[in-house]
C-alpha cells in the first residue's frame, strides 16, 4: 500500500531543497566577482539576477517550510533528486540571459550536462563568451562532480543524522569519517589539493605553450576543473585540440583520471595507504579495460591509416580513449573527426569505454568499474564451482579498501544497476535512430550522455529534436544519480496522486 | 476523474516540452567565404590531405607562438564577422580550423576574438593536413601567406536598462526574504 504523503513531509523536502539551492546561489558569488574583476558589467548583472531568484526561492522555501523534523531515507532521495531539477532550471538564468542559448530547454541541458559533469552543450558562439560565463559553466562542473548535495552539506547542514541520506541520494555512498558532514569536507579538502596543484601545472605549461598569464591562468583553471570532475567542458570551442601539446594533454590525463578514481581511494592514499591503487579492483578493472580497447582502437585505425605514425596513432587513440573511460569528454578531434576518421570500430570501442565509465563514488558517470569488476568475479566464481566438486565451497573476494567477500545480495545489486545503465543506453540510442540518426552514432551520442561523458560525434546539436534534448536531459540526470534517488522523486509524484490518505 | 487529471497533465507536460524545445533555428547568415568550408575539411579530411587551401576566418583567442612559429585559430563559422553580443544571429556553434604560421605573419593580427572583441578576420593560404605528422596527428594548416581581410575591433555589450531594472527589484526582494528568514524566530510563530 502507497501512502499518500502529509504536508510534514512535504515542508521537510521543500526546507532541505531550499538550503541545496541557497548553496547554488552562493556558488554564483564566484562568476560575478570574475564579471567585475573583468568589467563584463551585463554579464555581472545576469549574475545578481539568477543569485537573487535562488535567494528568492531558497529563503521563500525556509520560510514557508518549517520544520523540525530530520530526513528519512525516501525524504532523502527525493531531496537529493528534486533539488537537481530546482538547480538546473535556476542555475540556467545565467545561460538564458547571456544571449547565447537558443531556447531555455537548451540553457537547461547545458547546466544539467554541467551539474552532471558531461560535458555536453548547445551554447552557442562559445568563443566569444564572457569569463564571467565560462567560470560558472566550469564551476558547475567542478561543484557537481563533488555533488551540489556535498556542497550544501560542507557549509549549510548542521550535522543532521538525515543528511547522510541526502548524501547517497546523489550517487555517493561512501563514508570517509564516521560523520557525512566531516566526509564532505574531507571530499573537498582533497579536491581543492587537486585544484590548487593541477591549476599550477596547467598554468605554468600555458606560459610555456605561448599564452599571456591572464589567459594561461584562466584556462589552466577552467581546464582543471574540467578534467577533475571528468566534465569536458572547456573554455575554446576546440576544446583541448586548442593548445597542440602533448604536455598539456600528458597534465590533462593524470588529472582525469585521478578525478575518475573513488574518494575512498584518495582518502587512503591521502592517509598513507599506497599500495590501494595496485590492490583496488577498480583501479584494476579501469587499467584492464582501458587497456583492451585502447588496443582494439588503435589496431583498427593502424589498419585503416589515419594517422602518419605510431606515435601520432597512440597520443590521439589513448587520449580519447582515457577521456572516454574517464568520462571526462575532452577531445583533440573535431567531433564529427568520429565518423570521418574513426570510423564505425573506433565508435564502438570508444562508446565501449564511456558505458562502463569511472569508479563509483568519483566525479565519474558510467556503469562503474566496480560493478564491472564485481560481476565479472561472480562470473569466474560460477565457473569454478561448475568445475569444482560438488561438496566444495567456492568463496571469492575482492579487495576495495578492505578484502570484501562477493555475496549474492552484492553481485545482484551490482547486476541491477548495470541492467538499468544497459536498458537506459538502449532507449536512447534507440530515440536516435527514430529520428533518422545512424546507428552508431545513436549508440555514441546516448551512451555519453548516459554515462556523462560529453564526446561528441556531432548528433548534439542547437538544432536537434527538442525531445532528444529533453531525453539526453534525464538520461544524463539518471545516468548521475544512478537511478534509485530518481525512481524515489516519481514514486513521491506518484504517491501524491495514487496514494492513500 | 484522476484519469483524466494524468491525462491533462500528460498533455500539458509535452506541450510544454515542444514550446520550450522550440528553439531558434541555426540560420547562419553569414555563411562561410571559404571553399572548401571548415566542415568539409573535417567531414572529408581525406579528399583535402596534402591539399593546398585558401582559408579566411576571424582570428580567435591568441596567437600562441612556439620559437619562430605560431598556432592560430581562424574561425569561418556564423560569428565570424560580427558576434552575438554585438547583435549576430544565433547560428550554430563555432567552427574553425587551426593554422600553423610563421610567428612573423601571425603578428599582423592586432585583435583577437573573445567577449569583448571580434576579431580581425585573415585569409591564410597553405598546405591542409588531415592527420599532421608534425603535430601528433592534429588536423591543421600549414599557412606560407597571410592577409588580413578586416581589421578587428572592440565589441560593445552595454547594460540593457530592462535588466538592471530586474536585478534591483529582486535582490532587494532577496534581501528582504534573508533578513525576514533570520529574525522568524524573534517573532514568528514556532
Amino acid at each position: 500500500m502507497i501512502l499518500r504523503p502529509r504536508k510534514q513531509d512535504h515542508l521537510l523536502i521543500g526546507k532541505y531543497t531550499g538550503k541545496i539551492v541557497i548553496g547554488v546561489g552562493i556558488l554564483m558569488l564566484i562568476p560575478l566577482v570574475t564579471s567585475l574583476v573583468f568589467q563584463e558589467w551585463d554579464t555581472a548583472v545576469d549574475f545578481v539576477i539568477s543569485m537573487s531568484a535562488c535567494f528568492i526561492f531558497g529563503f521563500g522555501t525556509q520560510l514557508v517550510c518549517r520544520t523540525e523534523r530530520d530526513l528519512s531515507w525516501s525524504h532523502g532521495l527525493v531531496v537529493a533528486s528534486g533539488s537537481w531539477i530546482v538547480a538546473t532550471i535556476l542555475g540556467a538564468l545565467p545561460h538564458w540571459l547571456s544571449g547565447h542559448e537558443g531556447s531555455y530547454l537548451d540553457a537547461m541541458f547545458d547546466v544539467m550536462s554541467g551539474y552532471t559533469t558531461t560535458g555536453m552543450y548547445l551554447l552557442q558562439d562559445l568563443d566569444h563568451i564572457s569569463r564571467g560565463l565560462n567560470m560558472w559553466r566550469h564551476l558547475l562542473t567542478y561543484a557537481g562532480g563533488q555533488g551540489i548535495v556535498v556542497i550544501a552539506l560542507t557549509f549549510l547542514f548542521k550535522g543532521t543524522a538525515g543528511a547522510y541520506k541526502v548524501y547517497v541520494g546523489e550517487g555517493k555512498d561512501e563514508r570517509l569519517l564516521p560523520n557525512v558532514v566531516q566526509t564532505a569536507r574531507a571530499i573537498w579538502l582533497v579536491s581543492l589539493t587537486w585544484l590548487g596543484i593541477g591549476t599550477a601545472a596547467l598554468f605554468g605549461t600555458g606560459i610555456l605553450l605561448g599564452q599571456d598569464p591572464v589567459r594561461a591562468f584562466l584556462h589552466g583553471l577552467w581546464v582543471f576543473m574540467g578534467a577533475w570532475s571528468t566534465g569536458g567542458f572547456a573554455p575554446q570551442s576546440y576544446n583541448t585540440l586548442w593548445f597542440h601539446s602533448i604536455s598539456y594533454e600528458v597534465v590533462t590525463v593524470v588529472i582525469m583520471i585521478a578525478g575518475s578514481l573513488n574518494f575512498a581511494l584518495h582518502w587512503a592514499l591521502w592517509t598513507g595507504n599506497r599500495k590501494e591503487v595496485r590492490r583496488n579492483i577498480e583501479t584494476v578493472s579501469f587499467a584492464t579495460t582501458l587497456m583492451v580497447i585502447t588496443i582494439v582502437a588503435t589496431f583498427w585505425l593502424a589498419k585503416a591509416g589515419v594517422y602518419p605514425d605510431a606515435m601520432s596513432l597512440f597520443r590521439k587513440a589513448f587520449y580519447q580513449l582515457a577521456s572516454g573511460h574517464t568520462t571526462t569528454g575532452f577531445s583533440t578531434i573535431y567531433s564529427k573527426a568520429f565518423i570521418s576518421q574513426w570510423g564505425p570500430v573506433g565508435m564502438i570501442a570508444t562508446t565501449i569505454a564511456m558505458a562502463i565509465g569511472a569508479s563509483a563514488c568519483s566525479t565519474g558517470g558510467g556503469i562503474k568499474g566496480i560493478r564491472l569488476g564485481i560481476i565479472t568475479k561472480a562470473f569466474l566464481q560460477d565457473i569454478r564451482r561448475m568445475i569444482s566438486p560438488e561438496s566444495a565451497v567456492v568463496r571469492a573476494k575482492f579487495h576495495h579498501i578492505r578484502d570484501i567477500f562477493l555475496e549474492d545480495g552484492l553481485v545482484r545489486s551490482a547486476l541491477t544497476i548495470t541492467v538499468a545503465y544497459l536498458t537506459m543506453y538502449a532507449l536512447a540510442s534507440f530515440m536516435g535512430t527514430l529520428y533518422g540518426y545512424p546507428l552508431v552514432s545513436s549508440m555514441f551520442e546516448a551512451v555519453s550522455a548516459g554515462s556523462n561523458t560529453g564526446l561528441s560525434c556531432g548528433v548534439t546539436d542547437p538544432a536537434m529534436p527538442a525531445l532528444m534534448k529533453i531525453a539526453y536531459i534525464l538520461v544524463m540526470w539518471l545516468g548521475r544519480l544512478e537511478f534509485m534517488s530518481v525512481f524515489a522523486l516519481i514514486g513521491y509524484a506518484y504517491s501524491m496522486v495514487r496514494g492513500r490518505r | 476523474m484522476r484519469r483524466l487529471a494524468s491525462v491533462l497533465i500528460a498533455v500539458v507536460l509535452v506541450s510544454g516540452a515542444l514550446v520550450l524545445g522550440g528553439c531558434r533555428v541555426a540560420d547562419n547568415p553569414e555563411g562561410s567565404p571559404n571553399k572548401p568550408t571548415s566542415a568539409e575539411l573535417v567531414d572529408a579530411p581525406k579528399a583535402w590531405d596534402d591539399k593546398t587551401v585558401t582559408f579566411t576566418g576571424e582570428a580567435i583567442g591568441e596567437a600562441m607562438v612556439r620559437g619562430d612559429k605560431a598556432w592560430i585559430h581562424l574561425n569561418d563559422d556564423a560569428y565570424y564577422i560580427k558576434n552575438v553580443e554585438e547583435g549576430a544571429h544565433l547560428g550554430g556553434y563555432n567552427s574553425g580550423m587551426a593554422v600553423w604560421i610563421d610567428a612573423s605573419l601571425a603578428k599582423e593580427i592586432k585583435v583577437f576574438g573573445d567577449y569583448k572583441h571580434e576579431g580581425g578576420v585573415a585569409k591564410v593560404s597553405g598546405v591542409f593536413n588531415a592527420a599532421c605528422a608534425e603535430h601528433g596527428g592534429d588536423m591543421d594548416i600549414h599557412a606560407t601567406s597571410l592577409e588580413i581581410v578586416a581589421a578587428g575591433r572592440d565589441a560593445q555589450d552595454p547594460v540593457k536598462p530592462g535588466k538592471l531594472m530586474w536585478a534591483i527589484g529582486l535582490a532587494l526582494v532577496a534581501g528582504a526574504l534573508y533578513l525576514v528568514d533570520r529574525s522568524w524566530g524573534q517573532w514568528g510563530p514556532t
